[in-house]
């Protein structure tokens, strides 16, 4: 083993050569995780809203976090790009199912976020806004939900780093994302080595960018609201 | 519409039940598999990051930023075909998914007991050794059995993790219920039936663990 670890000849040289693909890569992950958390966001909050409505509207919020958040990424694409497309014959695109997928898995997760902040907001903010004549929906979007979106801005952002992280994924549904191009210039050069270090390492790289992002926005926050 | 052109045939799987209980058995294996070696990782690691020592608490730091920063599927097919490659050892796919559980799992453990560890008081560590109890034995049975009850809650949640994380073994050919759904779906053109089977599954076992977790977390709560 360690024989074979001295002489293994590495050949880096194969990335910049691929420098284009994975550009082309690049660009359909980027796209796709933008997408799939400008959606998330919004659809996460409808659902947020539905899980605090009481009665049975509750209970539904209640089940669709249950069963997205107990979802894989990757068995749930396979169920939506294969299962749904055959019963429906709603065929949507690699990207576009991909989207989907992430959109509808996440919201989940944020909804409980949003949930989470808006339930930190002081009852008596509401009461306040209440009293002063102000409607159900311009309280929540005027006093309610301006100061839960601070809450959960930190915690939304960090969502958006597994979003990148899962959209490796979409690769296996054959969407031309990073991994897809990757694993292509694998099968081209053989250098299974140097093509997943270097993928590993883009990332990571953009996952700390990220998390940085939300840790700077979080400190910034709470400077407004000390 | 086309709705009505899909026949559904159900029996494909319940008659099947069997294959599928089967596949599922492996995933939770896997899962539980990985999820010891990466506890193990993950407490080493913690002790290691909270030893105040540079040499030790940097290349942990760096370590944990990794294992949390690379996707699962990345990381699956890097060792699994990339250090293979270099090293000349020839995982089996099954060796390949549980160091890949580890390895990515050990990022998370790593932080709960990190957390874990110093949410016990300074003064706990001080009075068991001021009454002459050794370093080693100050961990064993002071320090480390009350930071256990921290830990437990967020241990399961990231075991629920990793079993979700586990289902994609079946890219390499571990023969899990999504291998096994992915090949009736080949030779049986049923793709909507197994995968819903498959995603069925995998909500009845993340749901069960939760429960688990959620019961542990409430006995284990200090009052």
């Amino acid at each position: 083993m360690t024989a074979l670890l001295l002489t293994y000849s590495y050949d880096w040289s194969v990335i910049p050569r691929s420098v284009a693909f994975f550009e082309r890569g690049l660009s359909v992950t980027v796209r796709i995780a933008l997408f799939s958390v400008v959606f998330s966001l919004a659809l996460g909050l409808v659902v947020a809203l539905i899980r605090m409505a009481p009665g049975p509207l509750g209970v539904i919020g209640f089940v669709y976090i249950q069963v997205f958040r107990a979802l894989s990424l990757y068995v749930y694409i396979l169920f939506i790009y294969f299962g749904v497309a055959a019963a429906t014959g709603l065929n949507l695109d690699p990207i576009p199912a991909g989207v989907v997928s992430l959109t509808l898995l996440n919201s989940a997760y944020m909804a409980e976020i949003y949930r989470a902040a808006i339930q930190a907001i002081d009852p008596g903010q509401r009461e306040a806004a209440r009293s002063l004549g102000l409607g159900g929906v311009q309280t929540f979007a005027t006093v309610v939900f301006p100061q839960a979106w601070r809450i959960a801005i930190p915690s939304l952002v960090n969502q958006f780093t597994d979003i990148i992280k899962d959209s490796s994924v979409v690769a296996l549904i054959g969407a031309p994302d990073l991994m897809y191009q990757t694993i292509e210039r694998v099968s081209f050069y053989q250098r299974p080595f140097e093509f997943y270090t270097t993928v590993a390492g883009i990332y990571l790289v953009m996952v700390v960018i990220v998390a940085q992002l939300a840790r700077r926005l979080e400190r910034r926050l709470q400077r407004h609201l000390a | 519409m086309i709705v009505l052109a899909y026949q559904f045939d159900w029996s494909i799987v319940t008659d099947r039940w069997r294959l599928f209980a089967a596949g599922a058995w492996v995933d939770v294996w896997v899962a539980v598999i990985g999820f010891a070696f990466a506890c193990a990782l993950g407490l080493l690691n913690a002790l290691l990051r909270t030893s105040g020592v540079r040499l030790f608490t940097i290349p942990s730091f760096l370590y944990v930023q990794v294992m949390r920063g690379v996707p699962l599927y990345v990381m699956l097919l890097w060792i699994y075909f990339g250090v293979a490659n270099i090293t000349g050892i020839t995982f089996t796919s099954f060796q390949a998914i549980v160091i890949t559980l580890a390895l990515t799992g050990s990022g998370y453990t790593t932080e709960i007991f990190r957390a874990g560890l110093s949410a016990i008081d300074r003064g706990q560590m001080e009075a068991a050794r001021s009454i002459g109890l050794s370093r080693t034995r100050t961990y064993g049975h002071v320090v480390l059995p009350q930071a256990f009850r921290i830990v437990v809650p967020p241990l399961g949640n990231t075991f629920v993790g990793l079993l979700k994380g586990a289902t994609i073994m079946s890219v390499i050919a571990v023969p899990d219920m999504v291998f096994l759904a992915n090949e009736l779906n080949v030779t049986l053109f049923t793709p909507f039936e197994v995968f819903a089977a498959v995603a069925l599954i995998l909500v009845v076992l993340v749901l069960f663990f939760s429960a688990i977790v959620y019961l542990l977390e409430r006995r284990l709560r200090i009052a």
